[in-house]
Parts: structure tokens; sequence; C-alpha cells
């Protein structure tokens, strides 16, 4: 059980648990702030990983540089999206409440085009890159430079984004709108303006992780439903709107996967982390983080 | 199949084979592919292979039907990795679309869901990508399996290769999944046979996310040996983490993965040493279709071909082709034909007996330098196997 108390066990969780922070922030932000249910999220993420690999491939650019090139497109899109529909969507959404179910729909209907859409414009097949590949030791604990990379740039943007949400006007608007929307534009919110920049940042943050994960994934149009579901669990475990809770829920995820296997046997990763997510919606339906509804 | 049609009528047309059918009367091939769900990154290396052949055979005139030259026509759709709806698809294929000859899909499910379909209407058909001891169940007559990748061989050939390569003890860690799963049923009583100590003998699942675990226990264990019966997903996570970890077994295995031209872009000369299944490579000088098939697939497609599933998926055309050329297009020739005849191949000879290819022994390959060479068994090596 020395393992256990390794620092190599420990660096896994961070990176892992780096990447689903990162995944989840996006989505939480998108969901938080307009309640809507991107199930195309890995989508992003994967659109994120062709934008690194076309960059370094054509034009030798870092992964590490092809991620704010990944972020910027990755937000564009996102724009574009609300401009062209969900803008629409959130202004004709009453008192029906149907805006999660059919946001629900319209990015499933996205994620499988973005899918197909990618398979035909750069074909199914598996690409990879080759980039950071080299093996340092810090402190006896060995670290893949292009995993450490994933580690600082991911953690960077997750309290980047915390921090702009805690400290500026900006971020102020969001966090009221994910608190209260009807009472954000009540007290003079510009509801539409924050929706695009909470999109843009969730949307971004999606590319920026699939740039990072191009460096250690096969890269293919089908990569992108496991973050998909990575960060669902994510924003549920931290309470859906709670982002510090949902960066925190990621690591927590990143735990039970890498710590539980070695208690236990690989074969029982996906028992033990369904099991904590049942868990924690028996227990805390509002999420590790979340507040309980006052009566 | 609406979305398959667009897409085949798409193909075709930009492919200009509207115009060239009008020219002449082609020969309709028809197959359903795995263009999306679960297999999709997989059915490329089929399709490109499938695509290469016809062009050649078009560029060269046409196929040779008994002596006539007909263009090659495609009728394709996909199947959306769903066994059920490929086994319908071959039923469209020749009842309403009437398709003169058949491809195979991808897969040993999907394979084994036509089988029925083809035996029905007595349709020949020359499988490629499936490998499993449930090939030897499907009634012979219809369908033919041209791979020598299967598990109840590959387990006793990878334990003499794990021996002649001087290693007494290893780790095997397998994916869950079934191929990984028969591999790993053949594999732990031949490595006993063989002497050699299983020191690890641990499964995970497929969407396993990290390694450092099951790396940690094989280190710790001090195997000359890892053997890891992966999936490609997951043999890019072990090749990342085991340097991580500086696992440095001499010998290191992985199932599936190696042979897709990605892996070499992903690891370079750190993958180096690795050995993986496969029955063919570009470097036996006795196959002398095999190193200009290489060569042209990558001035086509800009990337290596796959050397199992397009290989396989190359040899099923070129199996098709010489019993065309002989038997024409009249099921029951070409059935006797393809049964009966030795096939001249990218991997050599080729004959069937039953369902299988009854000349190509199962194999192993080694990444070399960056070139994949056959280093088991030791008749069609092309290199000697070289400790990582």
């Amino acid at each position: 059980m020395d393992v256990l108390l390794s620092g190599q066990l420990a660096f896994s969780v961070a990176v892992l648990g780096a990447v689903y922070a990162v995944v989840g922030l996006g989505l939480n932000l998108v969901y938080g702030t307009m309640r809507l249910l991107n199930v195309g999220h890995g989508e992003l993420v994967m659109l994120g990983a062709y934008v690194a690999f076309w960059g370094f491939t054509l034009a030798g650019l870092s992964p590490l540089l092809g991620a704010p090139v990944a972020a910027l497109l990755a937000a564009l899109l996102g724009l574009a999206l609300y401009g062209g529909l969900f803008r629409r969507m959130l202004e004709a959404d009453g008192a029906g409440g149907r805006l999660e179910a059919n946001s629900l729909l319209v990015f499933l209907g996205l994620s499988v085009v973005l899918q197909n859409a990618s398979a035909l414009a750069f074909t199914a097949s598996p690409r990879a890159i080759r980039h950071l590949d080299e093996v340092i030791r810090v402190g006896g604990v060995a670290m893949t430079e292009n995993r450490l990379a994933i580690l600082l740039v991911a953690v960077a943007a997750c309290a980047g984004t915390i921090l702009l949400l805690r400290l500026g006007i900006h971020g102020l608007a969001i966090k009221a709108l994910i608190d209260n929307r009807r009472a954000a534009r009540i007290v003079g919110v510009d509801v539409d303006r924050t929706q695009r920049l909470s999109i843009a940042l969730g949307f971004g943050l999606a590319g920026l992780a699939g740039a990072l994960l191009a460096m250690i994934e096969q890269i293919s149009p089908f990569m992108g439903f496991p973050y998909t579901v990575a960060a669902f669990v994510v924003i549920v475990l931290g309470g859906l709107g709670r982002l510090a809770g949902g960066v925190a829920a990621g690591f927590v995820l990143a735990a039970v996967q890498v710590y539980g296997v070695a208690l236990t046997a690989p074969t029982y990763a996906s028992v033990l982390l369904y099991g904590v997510f049942v868990a924690v919606l028996v227990l805390r339906p509002q999420g590790m983080a979340g507040a309980r509804a006052r009566p | 199949m609406l979305k398959g049609t667009i897409a085949a009528a798409a193909l075709a047309a930009a492919l200009g084979l509207g115009a060239q059918a009008e020219a002449a009367d082609p020969v309709r091939i028809g197959f359903s592919i795995a263009q999306t769900g679960l297999f999709s990154q997989a059915a490329p290396s089929q399709m490109t292979a499938y695509e290469m052949w016809r062009d050649e055979v078009n560029a060269a005139g046409g196929l040779d039907v008994a002596g006539e030259r007909r263009v090659i026509e495609f009728v394709w759709y996909d199947d959306e990795s769903n066994p059920t709806k490929a086994a319908q698809i071959y039923e469209k294929l020749i009842s309403d679309d009437k398709v003169d000859l058949l491809l195979a899909p991808w897969g040993t499910p999907t394979h084994l869901a036509i089988a029925g379909v083809v035996e029905q209407h007595q349709f020949p058909v020359v499988g490629n990508t499936a490998a499993s001891v449930a090939v030897r169940d499907v009634a012979p007559g219809n369908i033919w399996f041209p791979t020598s990748a299967i598990p109840d061989r590959i387990g006793p050939e990878l334990a003499k290769l794990a021996k002649s390569a001087g290693v007494t003890s290893v780790a095997v860690i397998a994916n869950v999944l079934p191929f990984s799963q028969e591999n790993l049923q053949f594999l732990i009583p031949a490595l006993e046979a063989e002497g050699i100590a299983v020191k690890v003998n641990e499964s995970y699942p497929p969407d396993i996310a990290d390694m450092t675990t099951l790396l940690t226990q094989i280190k710790d264990a001090g195997v000359d040996g890892v053997i890891a019966l992966s999936y490609p997903a997951d043999s890019f996570l072990y090749m990342g983490q085991a340097k991580e970890i500086g696992i440095a077994a001499p010998f290191q295995f992985l199932l599936v993965g190696p042979t897709i031209s990605a892996f070499a872009d992903a690891f370079g000369a750190g993958a180096d040493g690795i050995v993986t299944l496969g029955h063919w490579s570009p470097y036996q000088a006795a196959w002398p279709k095999a190193k200009p098939f290489y060569d042209a697939y990558v001035a086509k497609f800009s990337m290596r071909p796959d050397y199992l599933d397009t290989a396989l998926a190359y040899m099923s055309c070129e199996i098709l082709q010489q019993a065309v050329a002989v038997a024409g297009l009249d099921k029951a020739k070409l059935r006797e034909t393809i049964a009966g005849t030795t096939f001249d191949t990218i991997n050599g000879p080729v004959k069937f007996e039953g369902v299988q290819n009854a000349v190509t022994p199962t194999a192993f390959l080694q990444l070399q330098g960056g070139e994949m060479h056959l280093v088991w068994p030791a008749e069609i090596a092309t290199s000697a196997f070289k400790a990582r």
C-alpha cells in the first residue's frame, strides 16, 4: 500500500483532476448562467484537439500555443450559436420552463453534427502528435512534461476564471445570473452581455482542454463523449452552477478513480465512480458544495 | 440509411463514377461501413483499402470479370456500428440493390451478423476484419476469413515468442472488452505451459482514465515481460504512462493499437521495440506485392496503412478480384473458386480450408526504427526480435 502514499498517484490525480475541473467548469458556466444543458460539450473538447493537431502538423505550433487559439475559436463558435439560436430560445422561455429540455435536444443534434462533420472533414482515422514527451523528476515523482504542462495550464485556467468571477464586475454579473436570473435582471445586470461572456468562457475552456489533451490522447471525431460524461458528473457532484464546487469535484472525481483503483481493483473503477455519484445525489442532491434550498 | 445513401451518392459523384458508369456497364459492389458509432474510428482503415483497390482496378481498365473489363462502382451504407443494421443492409444490397458482389463490413460481431444473410441468399463474401474463435462456428461455404489472428492461436504463439525472447515472468493486463478477454483466456494457460510465471493478472474497464496504479504494480513485480491485451485508447494510455512510471521490461506487447498510423506519430522512437498483433509487413521480400501496396497507400493517403486491418481489407479485395477473373459473377462458380484456389495477395499466398485461411501463420510485429517488422514466426519473419 506504499503506492497510496506515493507522489506518483497524487500527480496522476492532479493531472486528471485538473482536466476534469476545466472541462466541468466550462459546462457549469453555460448551465449555471443560462440553464442550457450542453450535451455536446465533449465535442468542443474534440474541436480544440483538432485545432491543436492541425496547428502542430501544418505550422509546427506547440499545442500550448494552440490552446489559446482553440479557446478563442471555441468561444467564437459559442458566440455564434448564442447570437443565432440561444438568445432567442432564452428570450422565448417563459414560465413553461422547457428551456433545459429544448437545449438538451439542440445540443444533442449539435453534438452529432459536429462529430460527423469532423469525420467528413478530417476522416475518423485517429490522429496523434508527439510533443513534450520527456520525463522529468520533481522530488522523486516522475512527470511527463506534457502532463505537467496540462496540469499547470488547466489549473491556471480554472483559477483565472474563478478569480475573474470573484473580482471583476463581469464576474459578479455572471455570479448574479447564476444565483438568480430574474433578480439579476431587475437589479440592472446586462443579461445579454453577461450571457455572451459566459458562453464564450464556457466554450473557450472546453476548446482549451481539448488542445491540451491533444498532447496525450489519440484525436478522433468521437473522443469527446467521455468528457461530456465526466463534465456532467463533475457539475452534479459540485453542485449545478457552483463553479468553485465543480472545480473541487473534478479533483474528487479523479481521486475516486485513481485511489479507488489502488485500494480495490481496476475493474471497480466505474462502480466506485458512479457509486459516489449516486451517493451524492441521494445524500446531497444540491451537490457537495451546493447550499441547501431554503424552505 | 438515407444518410448513407446520400453520402454514397456524394462520394460517387465526387469521384466521377457517375460519368464512368455511363461509359461502361459497371460491376456494382455492395457493403456496409461503420461510418458512425462505436467502430467508426476503425472503419477508415478498411474503407481506404477498398477505395484504393477500386481506384487501382478502374485505372487499369476495370475489374476482369471472366475476361471482360468492367468498371467498379460501390454501393454502400452506414451501418452505424450496429451489427443488426448491417445484416439489414446486406439483405437490402442483395434483394433490392441487386449488387453483383459484396465486400465485408468492419468487425467480428458485424461479420457474424451478416453470415446468416449471405448463407440464406447463397451469396459469397470474403471477410476481413473478424478475429474470434466464433468464426469457426459459422457455416462454411459463403463467407471466408483471411485473418490468422484468432485468439486460441495467438495465446500459444505469443507465449512461444515470449519464451524465445528469454522472458521468464510476465505481467498481463487486459481490457474487459471481448477480444482482449478471449485472448486472455487462451494466453494464461499457454504462458504457464511455457514455464513463464504470471506475476500480475489484472483486467481493467475500457474507459480507464489512468493506469498509474496498474503500472506501479507491474514495476514492483519486477517482470521482464508486459503483455497488455489492450484496445487503441488504452494502448495510448499505456505508452504514455509506462514511460513516466519507468517500465523497462525488455518484452512489451500491446494487442491492438500499435498498427495504426497515429501510434507511431504519437510515440516515435519511444515506441521502438513494442510488439503487437499482425501478420503482414511491407518488408517481407517473399511477398512482392507488399511493399508496392505500402508505398502506394502512403502516397495516396499521406499516412501509413493499418498493418492489420488495412492489409486484411485489401487482401479480401485481391481474393475477390482473382476469383471473379476466373469465375465471373456466377455465385456457385465464385463460391467454388474462392473455396478451392490459392490466391496471391500482399500477404503472400492465401488458401481457405473451411472458413479459415490455412496458409498465413499467426504472427507478431515489432516496431524497429519506426518500421513494422514481422518477428514471429521464423518462416515469415523480416527481422529478429530485439529487446526493448
